[in-house]
C-alpha cells in the first residue's frame, strides 16, 4: 500500500544545514536568481520541443528543489503541476546511494504511486552537487507527453481498470549517466511512446535540465554553496512565515465546503469531496476527512501527490500574490488526507482521469470553505471539464490523426470581489494557449463553426462570472469522438450569495434527426462526415448577492449581450426601458427597487 | 546646405538630431531638447525646429527649405492606448468568432494574482458584430457572404457612434474576397469610417492574433493619421518641401502614405529607435553584437543587436495588454529605472515596479516626492552629489527629505542604518535588471559573455557596471548623445516596408509561379510607397524571404531566399532554388533552435519581402583611440561602489577629450547623466567622443 510512503514523501524535511547566514535581500536575489533559471528551462523546452503539446501551449513546469526535497523556486507554468514535482524527486532521493548519484546524471519518474501526478506527467531532473560531492538541489522540469504506451493512444482510458493499462510506469530512472546518455534505457523509453516526436521531447527535457543544473553550478560558483543554501532556507521560512501571518488574521473556526462531480464514468453518481479547513492562531489544517471512498469508482482517483500540490495552487491563488512560491507553502499547513479516499487511493487504481477530477475540486472546496474569510481572492483555480471532444481518425496513408480539443474556449472565469470574471479561464491557466480555428483546420478534417459565450452562463452575482462558450465543431471527414462529461448535474459553485455558473453540456449529430445529448460519457463514437457536435462550457461562478448589483453595471451587461433582459430582470431584479435594438436601455430605477425588495424578501423566507 | 533631422518625442522631452551634410564631419551633428507639449505634441515639434533655425542662423522658411528630410518617431499610438482615447471602433468578423479579443487564446499576465483586473476594451461586445459567411482552409467559400445581415450589423455599428470599422474574416489572408466586399458595404453605409482589414494589416493565421492586431490598429488609426496630417500641415505651410517620414516599430522609416493605410506601425517605434540607434553606433565601433539597456526615469528596456541589425520578429508580441502581431524590434522593459520606489513589506525589501515617474519624481527633485526612490538611494551612496548640476543642468537634486523619508520607509523596518537602506536597493535594482537581461537572452538562445553593452538613458552608465560584470561582460559603449540616442536612431534608421503573404502549402507541392507572383504584388506596392517617398529605383533593394516550419509548429522561421538590388523580378524561384531553400531551413533550425528534422517534409506558411533603401548615415566617429593618458581628477567625494564607502575621484565630463582614461573606481558627470566607473574597470574618451568602459 502507498500510503506509509506518501506519509513519508510529504513528512515535513528540515532546512539545509549550512554556516552561513544571509540577510533577506540577498535571500531575495538567489530567489530572482532561481526564477530566471527557471524561466531559461522552460524556453529551452519551448524552443526545441518537437510535440506541438509542449512547444505551443506552454505546459512547461520548471521547478528547482533542494537537496532535501523541498520546493526551492519555479517559474511561469501551470501552478498546480510545478507544485507537484517535488514527491516524485523525493521518491528517487530515498534512493541516491543505491543508485550512484553524481554530477551530470539525468533522472526522469512519472509513477503516481511514488510521488507522481499521473503517468503523461514526467518529471526530468538533474542534481547539483558542490566542490565536496555534496549534493546541493536539482532542476526539475515536468512536461505533459502526448503518449504514454498505454492501452489508449493518448493515455487517456477512462475505462483503465489499474495503472497498467494507463502505460508505462516509470518510478525513477536514470537516463544520463555522469553525463553519459543510457543508450538502452532511452530506447526502452522511446519504444514504448506511440508518437514519433516523443523523442524530440524526451531530449528536449534531459537538455533543459541539464541547462539548469549548468546554471545553478555557476549560481554556486559566484555565491558559494553555503550562501546558496542559506538563502534557500531564508526563502522557505519567509514563505512560511508570510503565509502563516495571513492565516493569523483570519478568524479561528471550523470552515467546511462540500463539492461533487456529477457521476464516474462507469455512471455512479455524486462523488464527494469534503473539506475542513481549520484555522486555530497562525495554523491550517486542511483536512478531506469525509470525502468519497467508494472502492467501486472508475476513474475518478487522484494521487496524493496531485492532492497535495492542487491544495497548494488554491491556497496561494488565496494569499498576497507577492508572497514567494516555496516549500514554506507546504510547511505553514497541515494536509489531513483519508487514506483510502478518492484524494489518496489505495495501489494502482488508474489515475489518469483523476488528476482532472477530483483533482480540481480539492481547490473548488477549499475556495468555498475559506470564502467567507478571504472574500477577496475567492476565485476556484480550475476547469471544470471533464474531458472535451476529443476527435481522431486516419489519413490516406493510414497514419492517425487526433484533434484533443483544446481549443480557444471561455470556460469557468469566476468572478471574485470586486472583478467580474473575465477572458479565457482561470489566472492559475493564464500560460495555457489554446488552440485557434485556422491551425485547427490548417491540420485537421475539421472546421470551427463557431465558440462565442453564451448569454446568461456566468453566475449572477454582486460581481458576475465569464460565460462560457458554446464550441460548435464539424467533422469534415469520418473519424471518431470521445469526452466526458461532468459539471452539468453540479455546475461550478458561485461564492458568498453568487449563483453557480450554467451547467456543461454536449450535444453530437447536431441538427440532424440523430441528435442526442451526451448524459456522461462518450467512447471512441464513430461519427460521419459533416457531423456536427456541441460543446457548451460552463462559465464562471457569479460572487455576492446579485441584487447587490450595480444595475448600471447590469444594463452595461445587457447591452454587451451577457447577460438577457430577462435574466437582468429574473437574476439581478433590474428592470430596464428602451430598446436593446436601439442601444438606448436605461434602468426604471423606482421599478427596480420595488422589484429587488420583493424578490429580497423572497430569498431571505426562502 | 541639406539638413537631416531625427526628431523623437518623449514624456518631458522632444529631442532632435541635426545632420547637416555640407558642414565638416566634426561640426555636422548637433542635438537639441525641447519641452513637450502633451496637449498637441505637433507645437512641440515646430517649437524646437524654430531653436534650431535660430542656432543655425536662418528663419524657419529658410531653414525648413534646406531641409531633405525630416524623420519622426511618436508616441501617438501608445499613448492613445495608455490614455484609452482612440477610435469608437466597430467589428465585423465571422459568424460564431466575435469574442475572440476577449479570450485572448486563454493568455492571463499574471497566474497568481486574482484579482487582476482585464484589460480596457478597445472594442466592447455589443460593437462585435457578426455576419454568416466562411472562407475554409483552401481559400473556397463555404458559406457565401450574406450581405443583407451585413447592411444590418453596419446600421448597428453607426447606430452606435462608430467611426473606425475593423474587419476580421477567418481565412482572409487565403481568399480576401469577403473582407473586401464588407470593406464596400462599409464605405456605402458610413463613408467617413476609417477601415482596417486584417488581410492587409496582418495577412497571416491565426485568428485571434490578426484580430487583435486589426482591431489595435483600428483603435489607433484616426488619431496617428490625424495627428500626422496636422503635423505634415504645418511644416509644409512653414516651408518644409518633402516627405515626412516616420519610425515604425519594425525599426525603420516610411512615409506618411504608407503609414496612412497601417497606423498601427508606429506603435512602439520610440524603442525601436534607441535599439537603430544603437545598431549603428555600435556598427561604426566594429561592434556588431550588442546588449542595448536604456534606463531611464520608470523603466529598464533590454534589447539585442546581432551582427548589426536589431532583429524584427512578428509573433507573440504584447502591447498595453493587447497583442500585436507585426514584425517589431523586440524591447523587454521592466519596471526599474531612477523613479522606482523602493519599500518594505513583510521583511522583505522591494524596489518598483511602481514609479514615482518625473512628477512628483524622487524625493530628491524636491518636487514632493516622500517615498525614496533609487535616484534617491544613488544620492545617499554618493553615485549622485547634490552640489552637482543635473539633467543638463536644468536642475540640482537636494538630499532634503532623503533621509528621513529613507528612514521611514526602509531603515526603521529593516532596523538598520540608510547608508545600509541605500545599497540594498542598489543590490536589489542591480538583480533586477540583471534578471531581465538573462531573460531576454534565454529567449534569443545568446550567450551574454559575446556581447558588448551599450548603455544610455540617463541612468544606465550608473548601473552598467555592475550587470556587466555579473553577465561576463568585458566592454561597455556609453555614447555622449545617449540622452537623445532615439533621435539618433530614427535620423539613421533606413526605410523600410516588411510585408507578409500567406500561403500554406507543403514545400514539396509548391508552385513556383504561384510564389512569384505573390512576391511580384509584395515588390509592386513596395516600390510604389518608395517612389512616392523620393527614393530612387536604383537605391531600392529587396530582400526576398520565405516562410517555413515543420508540421506541427506554431511559429514559422523566415528563410533569407534572394536579395536584388534596383529592380524587383521573380524569375529567380525555380524547383531547384525551392530545394535549396529547404535546405536552409533545415540548417537554420538546427542552428537556432538546435535540431532539425530533415527527415519532415517542412510547410510553406507564407512569402516575405523586406524592401530597404539606405538614408544617409551621419558621420559616425570611429572607436578608435589614437593615444591614452591617465587623468587625474580635480576633486572627489566620498561614495559607495559597490565595496563599501571610500572617497572617490569625481571628473567633470564635458571637460574630458579623446585619449583620456579614467581609472575605476571613479566617478564621471556626464551633462545629460553620470557615468560610474567601478573598481576593476576603466573608461577611456575614443576619438569620436564616446566612453569606452573596458573591463580589466
Amino acid at each position: 500500500m502507498p500510503y506509509e510512503l506518501n506519509r513519508r514523501l510529504a513528512a515535513r524535511r528540515p532546512a539545509l544545514p549550512t554556516n552561513a547566514e544571509v540577510d533577506t535581500v540577498t535571500a531575495g536575489i538567489v530567489r530572482g536568481a532561481f526564477e530566471t533559471i527557471c524561466f531559461e528551462v522552460a524556453t529551452h523546452v519551448a524552443r526545441t520541443a518537437t510535440s506541438a503539446m509542449i512547444n505551443q501551449s506552454n505546459e512547461r513546469n520548471a521547478s528547482i528543489i533542494d537537496a532535501h526535497g523541498r520546493l526551492a523556486g519555479l517559474s511561469v507554468g501551470i501552478p498546480q503541476l510545478m507544485f507537484i514535482s517535488p514527491l516524485s524527486v523525493r521518491y528517487a532521493l530515498e534512493h541516491k546511494d543505491q543508485d550512484d548519484w553524481g554530477p551530470g546524471d539525468v533522472f526522469v519518474g512519472n509513477d503516481p504511486y511514488a510521488g507522481g501526478g499521473h503517468l503523461p506527467d514526467y518529471n526530468v531532473f538533474a542534481p547539483v552537487f558542490d566542490n565536496s560531492g555534496e549534493l546541493l538541489m536539482l532542476q526539475a522540469i515536468q512536461c505533459h507527453q502526448g503518449d504514454t504506451g498505454g492501452k489508449d493512444p493518448g493515455g487517456f482510458s477512462p475505462d483503465a481498470l489499474d495503472l497498467w493499462a494507463e502505460g508505462l510506469i516509470i518510478p525513477g530512472l536514470k537516463l544520463l549517466h555522469r553525463g553519459k546518455p543510457r543508450r538502452d534505457v532511452m530506447e526502452l523509453l522511446i519504444r514504448n511512446n506511440r508518437l514519433r516526436e516523443f523523442s524530440g521531447d524526451i531530449w528536449s527535457m534531459i537538455g533543459a535540465a541539464q541547462l539548469g543544473a549548468r546554471k545553478l553550478q555557476e549560481l554556486v560558483e559566484q555565491y558559494g554553496a553555503d550562501v546558496v543554501k542559506a538563502a534557500i532556507n531564508t526563502n522557505i521560512d519567509i514563505t512560511e512565515k508570510r503565509f502563516r501571518e495571513q492565516i493569523k488574521q483570519w478568524p479561528d473556526g471550523d470552515y467546511e465546503a462540500d463539492v461533487y462531480i456529477d457521476h464516474d464514468p462507469a455512471g455512479n453518481k455524486d462523488i464527494h469531496v469534503h473539506v475542513n479547513c481549520k484555522i486555530a492562531g497562525d495554523g491550517l489544517t486542511v483536512d478531506f476527512t469525509g470525502t468519497d471512498a467508494r472502492p467501486e469508482l472508475a476513474a475518478v482517483w487522484n494521487t496524493f501527490s496531485n492532492t497535495r500540490g492542487y491544495a497548494a495552487a488554491q491556497l496561494a491563488a488565496m494569499i498576497d500574490p507577492s508572497i514567494p512560491k516555496n516549500e514554506g507553502l507546504f510547511d505553514a499547513i497541515n494536509l489531513v488526507v483519508p487514506e483510502g479516499s478518492i484524494l489518496n487511493p489505495p495501489d494502482n487504481k488508474p489515475v489518469v482521469l483523476g488528476a482532472f477530477h477530483p483533482a480540481v475540486e480539492v481547490g473548488e472546496a477549499i475556495c468555498i470553505a475559506l470564502s467567507s474569510i478571504v472574500p477577496e481572492r475567492a476565485s476556484p483555480q480550475v476547469y471544470k471539464i471533464g474531458m472535451p471532444n476529443v476527435v481522431f481518425g486516419f489519413r490516406n496513408d493510414g497514419s492517425m490523426w487526433m484533434d484533443s480539443g483544446v481549443d480557444v474556449r471561455g470556460s469557468d472565469a469566476s468572478a471574485v470581489q470586486d472583478v467580474d470574471g473575465w477572458g479565457s479561464m482561470c489566472s492559475a491557466l493564464g500560460n495555457l494557449i489554446l488552440q485557434t480555428a485556422e491551425e485547427g483546420e490548417s491540420t485537421f478534417p475539421v472546421r470551427h463553426l463557431g465558440r462565442e459565450l453564451t448569454t446568461d452562463t456566468g453566475g449572477a452575482g454582486k460581481w458576475r462570472g465569464q460565460p462560457g462558450t458554446k464550441n460548435i465543431k464539424q467533422l469534415l471527414e469520418p473519424g471518431n469522438a470521445s469526452c466526458w462529461m461532468v459539471s452539468m448535474a453540479h455546475p461550478l459553485r458561485g461564492m458568498q450569495g453568487g449563483h453557480d455558473a450554467a451547467p456543461y453540456g454536449n450535444r453530437f449529430m447536431v441538427g440532424t434527426e440523430q441528435e442526442y445529448a451526451i448524459d456522461n460519457a462518450a467512447f471512441n463514437v464513430p461519427m460521419p462526415a459533416g457531423a456536427v457536435m456541441a460543446y457548451q462550457y460552463g462559465g464562471g461562478g457569479g460572487f455576492g448577492n446579485p441584487l447587490e448589483r450595480d444595475p448600471e453595471a447590469v444594463k452595461e451587461d445587457v447591452l454587451d449581450e451577457l447577460v438577457s433582459l430577462q435574466a437582468a430582470r429574473s437574476q439581478y431584479g433590474v428592470v430596464l426601458v428602451g430598446e436593446l435594438a436601439d442601444y438606448d436601455l436605461k434602468v426604471d430605477h423606482a421599478a427596480t427597487d420595488a422589484l429587488r425588495r420583493e424578490m429580497a424578501t423572497s430569498q431571505e423566507s426562502a | 546646405m541639406s539638413y537631416r533631422i531625427g526628431i523623437d518625442i518623449g514624456g518631458t522631452f522632444t529631442d532632435f538630431v541635426l545632420y547637416d551634410n555640407s558642414a565638416p564631419s566634426h561640426s555636422a551633428v548637433s542635438i537639441h531638447k525641447e519641452l513637450s507639449t502633451p496637449d498637441d505634441n505637433s507645437r512641440g515639434v515646430m517649437n524646437g525646429l524654430e531653436q534650431l533655425a535660430k542656432k543655425s542662423g536662418q528663419d524657419l522658411r529658410t531653414f525648413l527649405t534646406n531641409t531633405e528630410a525630416l524623420i519622426h518617431g511618436t508616441t501617438v499610438a501608445d499613448n492613445a492606448l495608455i490614455e484609452g482615447k482612440g477610435a469608437t471602433v466597430g467589428l465585423l468578423t465571422t459568424e460564431g468568432f466575435r469574442d475572440e479579443i476577449d479570450l485572448r487564446r486563454g493568455y492571463k499576465e499574471d497566474i497568481w494574482d486574482v484579482r487582476l483586473e482585464p484589460p480596457k476594451a478597445i472594442v466592447p461586445r455589443r460593437r462585435r458584430l457578426t455576419v454568416k459567411e466562411r472562407v475554409a482552409a483552401s481559400g473556397d467559400i463555404v458559406a457565401p457572404l450574406d450581405e443583407n445581415a451585413a447592411r444590418l450589423a453596419i446600421k448597428q455599428l453607426a447606430k452606435q457612434g462608430v467611426d473606425s470599422v475593423a474587419i476580421v474574416t477567418l481565412f482572409s489572408f487565403v481568399n480576401p474576397s469577403h473582407e473586401q466586399r464588407l470593406a464596400e458595404l462599409v464605405r456605402e453605409e458610413m463613408p467617413s469610417a476609417a477601415l482596417s482589414l486584417s488581410h492587409l494589416i496582418m495577412p497571416k493565421a491565426p485568428e485571434f492574433e490578426r484580430a487583435s492586431t486589426t482591431i489595435v490598429n483600428a483603435f489607433v488609426n484616426p488619431r496617428v493619421t490625424a495627428y500626422l496630417d496636422k503635423l505634415v500641415d504645418k511644416l509644409h505651410a512653414a516651408g518644409y518641401q518633402h516627405e515626412l517620414l516616420a519610425m515604425q516599430c519594425s525599426g525603420g522609416v516610411m512615409s506618411r502614405e504608407f503609414i496612412r493605410q497601417k497606423p498601427i506601425v508606429v506603435l512602439a517605434s520610440g524603442p525601436a529607435g534607441g535599439v537603430m540607434g544603437g545598431a549603428e553606433l555600435g556598427k561604426s565601433k566594429g561592434a556588431s553584437n550588442l546588449l542595448c539597456v536604456d534606463m531611464g526615469g520608470t523603466s529598464y528596456d533590454v534589447s539585442v543587436v546581432k551582427n548589426g541589425i536589431a532583429p524584427a520578429e512578428p509573433g507573440w508580441n504584447w502591447h498595453h495588454r493587447y497583442l500585436v502581431g507585426l514584425p517589431m524590434v523586440s524591447v523587454v522593459t521592466v519596471g526599474a529605472g531612477g523613479g522606482s520606489i523602493a519599500s518594505v513589506k513583510s521583511g522583505m525589501l522591494q524596489v518598483g515596479p511602481e514609479s514615482a515617474g518625473s512628477d512628483p519624481g524622487p524625493v530628491c527633485y524636491g518636487n514632493g516626492g516622500t517615498r525614496p526612490t533609487v535616484t534617491d538611494a544613488n544620492l545617499v551612496l554618493g553615485l549622485l552629489s547634490d552640489e552637482s548640476e543635473f539633467a543638463g543642468g536644468s536642475f540640482s537634486l537636494s538630499r532634503k527629505g532623503v533621509d528621513e523619508a529613507f528612514h521611514e520607509h526602509l531603515a526603521g523596518p529593516m532596523a538598520y542604518s540608510i547608508e545600509e537602506a541605500a545599497f540594498d536597493v542598489w543590490r536589489v535594482v542591480n538583480a533586477n535588471m540583471t534578471q531581465a537581461v538573462r531573460r531576454v537572452t534565454a529567449e534569443k538562445g545568446t550567450r551574454t559573455s559575446e556581447l558588448t553593452m551599450l548603455a544610455y538613458g540617463g541612468n544606465g552608465p550608473v548601473f552598467a557596471g555592475v550587470q556587466a560584470k555579473e553577465l561576463g561582460i568585458k566592454r561597455i559603449l556609453v555614447p555622449r548623445t545617449s540622452p537623445t540616442f532615439s533621435a539618433s536612431g530614427v535620423l539613421s534608421a533606413d526605410l523600410l516596408i516588411d510585408e507578409e503573404k500567406s500561403y500554406l502549402r507543403p514545400a514539396g507541392s509548391a508552385s513556383t509561379d504561384e510564389l512569384a507572383g505573390l512576391w511580384q504584388s509584395l515588390a509592386e506596392s513596395a516600390t510604389g510607397y518608395f517612389v512616392g517617398a523620393e527614393v530612387k529605383a536604383d537605391n531600392i533593394q529587396y530582400s526576398y524571404l520565405l516562410n517555413l516550419r515543420y508540421p506541427g509548429q506554431n511559429w514559422s522561421l523566415s528563410v533569407a531566399v534572394t536579395e536584388q538590388q534596383g529592380v524587383s523580378s521573380t524569375g529567380f524561384i525555380t524547383p531547384e532554388k525551392l530545394a535549396a531553400v529547404v535546405d536552409g531551413f533545415h540548417a537554420q533550425h538546427e542552428a537556432e533552435y538546435s535540431y532539425a528534422r530533415r527527415e519532415e517534409q517542412p510547410e510553406i506558411t507564407g512569402v516575405r519581402l523586406i524592401t530597404r533603401a539606405a538614408s544617409p548615415k551621419p558621420p559616425l566617429g570611429q572607436g578608435k583611440i589614437s593615444e591614452q593618458r591617465v587623468c587625474k581628477a580635480s576633486r572627489s567625494r566620498r561614495a559607495n561602489l559597490g565595496e563599501g564607502y571610500a572617497d572617490t575621484p569625481v571628473f567633470t565630463g564635458p571637460k574630458l577629450v579623446p585619449g583620456d582614461v579614467v581609472q575605476g573606481p571613479a566617478i564621471i558627470e556626464e551633462v545629460f547623466t553620470t557615468i560610474v566607473v567601478y573598481p576593476g574597470w576603466k573608461a577611456v574618451l575614443d576619438d569620436a567622443g564616446d566612453y569606452v568602459l573596458i573591463f580589466l
